[in-house]
């Protein structure tokens, strides 16, 4: 400026010294141009910025900004071209470099253009909305460059070829690629999108299709899945290493797709290694990594889950209707506990604890385990085993476990109700011939049994435990008030309330005079404290030890039933019994009478009697005696037949048969109680109704339902309405 | 059962027939020929089988067993199976304005033609159920007497429908006896259900079960 600056400060017009200087505005922008081309050819270090920053200012403060700003888009248009032919010459691999390098350069110079021309990007851009410095100078290299005829294709070409070659093996130079695919995402999200991302999705799907059908060809199910995991592993470590985050979800799809939603049921079903082997071998690792994996598609888990519950729903089915597992129950029992704990492992451990995959399990296992109709019945066996001897010397948390495993197959049970009546049959044998491994661990089942079904299922069952006390008891009454017995106990009396325990027919049986009076003894001493009451003695249910010497002096004690006793004691008094005889002594009814002698004399080792003929049934005229070359190793010989067993045909009828009866009142019961409150229903809410509430006993028949409203309706509880015979009316 | 069969006449000693003659336009005139008509069969002031009614038939020249005996029943709302009081009697044939033979021959098959229109003829027939009902308290009726019942009351109308109920009735055994809620059942049935096609039975809409067992013996049986 002026060196005189003490003299007489004037402060002049500025625009005098614009307007009268026509050629100010080319002059200034040829500084700037001049700049920018130095700036391109790296000059820039002679530059100064203070100049350059007053020369673009004073540009647009005089209303040159339109002249500065096409100025710079051709200047730089005119490098950006140049800086193209020189990448299009590179060769090979430097191709790429070269970009990466010419893009370095021109962000750089970018950013120097930005700030000496920071005044117009502040104030004429906005006025004008033209495109700011910066963007302006992305997008020029984006038309220019990254969009010209001859780089575009090769560019991409050459990215996705070196992605292809890192997916064969080959290790690339992934800092290069980050700052190619960096450049493209500054140029704008579409920039990378159409240019980059979606043709790179496209080869990826081709890629990982033809990768897929080959590797199913040669692999079996396992092996493809752990490809399947190592690529998905690798294009999402891919993306972090040089792609856009974004990209993620995509390319995940694309594998997800091509590898496993297409291929998914040939998987599943492949031979030898597919879904159903691997449960049957327990391959937790192969099952996790299909879960995983197969979570990741639609319907991913539901093709799992539907192969998992047809195969479990098959193998269970052959299993319930097997009729070598049918011999055992205990057995059978067993192994649908196996079949369930393998279930569970498989579960937790490779299904991630899944509650789709335990609800699966659970319909499937109630499915075929209803299937056979004697399954209550083998449940309840299978406890009775535990009780009498399974859980001997079993810790009680392991008794706990096993009693809640019991449980859980009970509650898959459609007809608990025969559950129960088998369980009352079985607890009254092990009850009554005191051979419970444990009472708490009889009473710990009683109580989850009310616990699921609530309190009256096990009333009469806890009453019988109750009897058993309460004779304890009555038993210390009556030999304290008879002293004379003296002190051994000959006589043991349970005495049972009628309705807890299973019922029986009531059945001659003559005792023998040793036992009849103290019988009666019993018997007035019980009804002289309990007046108004009736006792029958129930001979099919007792037993009695009995000490025996034999021919050659060998002793023994027998432990058998109270018919067995009977009959023996006859032997006291007379060498030779026919059948005949025998049966008018004891008066015992003919079928159990011979199942009795069978016992007792057909039996090798617990043949204490002899019979002639030696055949296997017992005849009319056949002849009984003692046994006296009767041994055993045992001093101690059990020969009583009160274990509870499988039943026979004919029994089997006769429960069945009883249960059904025993049905026909609750579901009267229920339709009563539902009419009651509802006053006016229609037949199939009604039939809806009282199956749901019956549910937690048994399921009910529709047809016996009907009958049952048929028989309520000619008892005048009820009656159809004149009008919609569909409707059932209650009347009070 | 059958008591010893004494045709006996007229046992009314006491009206005159002058009354009879005089006034017969007169409606104490009519009561009193109506009572004359009922004591021709009466027995102790009522009409029972086997004296009364058969006679009765006999003079109007029907069967026993003719359908339209059983709609007098309805009409007069007879109580006991086979006997007429007095009071049904006469209140019945009041209403008809009968008091003689020929006009209750008449008067009966102008009733057949009343019976069988539809509202009339639904209360016949459960009148036809009840009617049989002969104990106190009884709810039922076997099986056999369930298929004359039948023949007698349906057949004319739904013939194809009556006889293979009737054959399946007899062939099968869940029930021994049917009761109303099932007889008024089976008139539902052949008024509703397309015939002999059964398309429009649903088992799910409240059918008495032998109905239901019916139409599966039917299928599998008749296609």
């Amino acid at each position: 400026m002026s060196n005189q600056k003490k003299r007489n400060f004037q402060i002049e017009a500025f625009k005098h010294r614009v307007v009268v200087d026509p050629k100010y505005a080319e002059k200034t922008w040829k500084i700037l141009e001049h700049a920018i081309h130095e700036i391109y050819n790296h000059n820039a270090s002679g530059l100064s910025f203070e100049e350059l920053y007053r020369n673009a200012y004073n540009m647009v403060l005089h209303k040159f900004g339109e002249k500065l700003y096409s100025g710079l888009v051709s200047t730089m248009t005119l490098h950006l071209k140049e800086i193209s032919k020189s990448i299009e010459a590179a060769q090979g691999g430097s191709f790429l470099e070269e970009l990466n390098r010419k893009w370095n350069d021109h962000n750089k110079a970018l950013q120097m253009i930005r700030d000496i021309l920071m005044y117009m990007d502040r104030t004429y851009i906005p006025s004008t909305h033209k495109t700011p410095v910066h963007e302006l100078g992305l997008n020029l290299w984006r038309d220019n460059i990254v969009r010209s005829n001859k780089i575009q294709t090769r560019l991409l070409n050459t990215l996705l070829e070196l992605v292809h070659r890192e997916r064969t093996g080959e290790v690339i130079n992934r800092g290069l690629m980050r700052n190619i695919i960096k450049m493209l995402m500054d140029l704008g999200p579409s920039v990378y999108q159409e240019d980059f991302e979606k043709p790179f999705l496209e080869v990826s799907a081709e890629f990982y299709k033809v990768e897929s059908q080959k590797f199913i060809e040669c692999c079996d199910c396992g092996e493809y899945l752990k490809k399947a995991e190592r690529r998905l592993n690798e294009e999402m470590e891919r993306v972090t290493h040089y792609l856009d985050a974004k990209s993620e979800a995509k390319i995940t799809n694309v594998v997800e797709k091509e590898m496993i939603a297409n291929h998914m049921p040939r998987l599943v079903h492949m031979d030898n290694s597919g879904l159903v082997n691997m449960l049957l071998d327990d391959k937790y690792e192969d099952l996790g990594r299909m879960y995983n994996l197969f979570r990741r598609v639609p319907s991913g888990l539901l093709t799992i889950r539907e192969v998992m519950t047809s195969h479990l729903r098959e193998t269970g089915k052959q299993l319930v209707t097997d009729p070598e597992r049918l011999k055992d129950p205990v057995e059978f029992v067993q192994r649908l506990l196996d079949e369930k704990d393998k279930y569970d492992n498989i579960i937790s451990s490779a299904f991630n604890n899944d509650k789709t995959f335990q609800n699966a399990l659970n319909s499937s296992f109630e499915y075929f385990i209803n299937l056979n109709p004697r399954s209550p019945e083998f449940i309840s066996l299978f406890v009775d085993d535990k009780l009498r001897k399974g859980l001997k010397g079993v810790s009680e948390e392991d008794v706990e476990t096993i009693l809640d495993k019991v449980m859980m197959l009970f509650r898959y049970l459609q007809e608990k109700d025969v559950f129960e009546k088998y369980y009352k049959q079985h607890l009254a044998k092990r009850l009554l011939s005191g051979k419970t491994v444990s009472d708490d661990a009889e009473r710990s089942l009683i109580v989850k049994l009310k616990t699921e079904c609530g309190y009256q299922f096990t009333s009469k069952l806890e009453g019988m435990f109750t009897d058993m006390k309460t004779s304890q008891d009555t038993m210390h009454g009556f030999y304290a008030s008879h002293p004379e017995l003296g002190d051994s106990r000959t006589l043991v009396v349970q005495v049972l309330t009628t309705g807890s325990w299973p019922t029986q027919p009531s059945v001659t049986c003559n005792l023998p005079a040793e036992m009849s009076a103290l019988c009666e003894k019993f018997r007035s001493y019980y009804l002289g404290t309990h007046t108004g009451r009736r006792l029958s003695w129930q001979t099919n249910m007792g037993s009695a030890d009995i000490k025996a010497t034999f021919g050659k002096g060998q002793k023994h004690e027998l432990n058998v039933s109270t018919y067995q006793m009977c009959v023996l004691m006859l032997f006291n008094n007379a060498d030779r019994l026919s059948y005949r005889e025998i049966e008018q002594a004891t008066e015992i009814p003919a079928s159990d009478l011979k199942r009795c002698l069978q016992s007792l004399a057909c039996v090798r080792g617990k043949n204490v009697l002899r019979k002639e003929p030696m055949s296997k049934d017992i005849g009319e005229d056949d002849a009984f005696f003692v046994n006296d070359k009767f041994t055993s190793k045992f001093y101690k010989v059990k020969i009583g037949t009160v274990v509870a067993q499988k039943e026979s045909e004919p029994e089997k009828q006769e429960t069945r048969q009883r249960v059904e009866e025993d049905r026909k009142p609750q579901i009267e019961a229920a339709i009563v109680r539902i009419m009651k409150s509802r006053r006016v229903l229609d037949h199939n809410n009604i039939i809806a109704e009282v199956t749901k509430q019956l549910q937690s006993r048994f399921l009910a028949n529709p047809t016996e339902i009907k009958k049952r409203i048929e028989s309520l309706i000619e008892r005048d509880f009820l009656e159809r309405d004149n009008v919609d015979r569909k409707l059932y009316r209650y009347l009070a | 059962m059958p008591r010893a069969s004494s045709k006996r006449k007229s046992s009314a000693p006491q009206n005159p027939p002058a009354v009879k003659s005089s006034n017969a336009r007169s409606g104490k005139a009519k009561a009193k020929e109506i009572e004359n008509f009922f004591d021709k069969y009466a027995n102790g002031g009522i009409i029972d089988s086997p004296d009364g009614i058969v006679t009765l038939c006999k003079d109007l020249e029907l069967e026993y067993t003719d359908v339209r005996i059983l709609m007098l029943a309805w009409y007069l709302k007879a109580v006991k199976l086979g006997y007429f009081t007095q009071d049904e009697w006469e209140t019945g044939l009041k209403t008809l304005q009968v008091n003689n033979l020929s006009k209750l021959k008449k008067a009966i098959s102008e009733l057949e033609k009343e019976v069988r229109t539809p509202p009339n003829f639904a209360d016949f027939y459960s009148f036809a159920f009840r009617y049989h009902l002969t104990e106190e308290k009884q709810k039922n009726i076997d099986i056999e007497t369930i298929c004359e019942l039948l023949n007698l009351v349906l057949g004319p109308q739904f013939r194809r429908q009556v006889d293979l109920l009737i054959d399946y009735l007899k062939v099968q055994s869940n029930y021994k006896v049917i009761n109303l809620d099932q007889w008024l059942g089976i008139f539902r049935f052949c008024n509703e259900i397309s015939f002999p096609d059964l398309e429009n039975y649903d088992e799910t809409q409240a059918w008495p079960l032998i109905l239901d067992n019916f139409v599966d013996w039917l299928r599998e049986n008749h296609r």
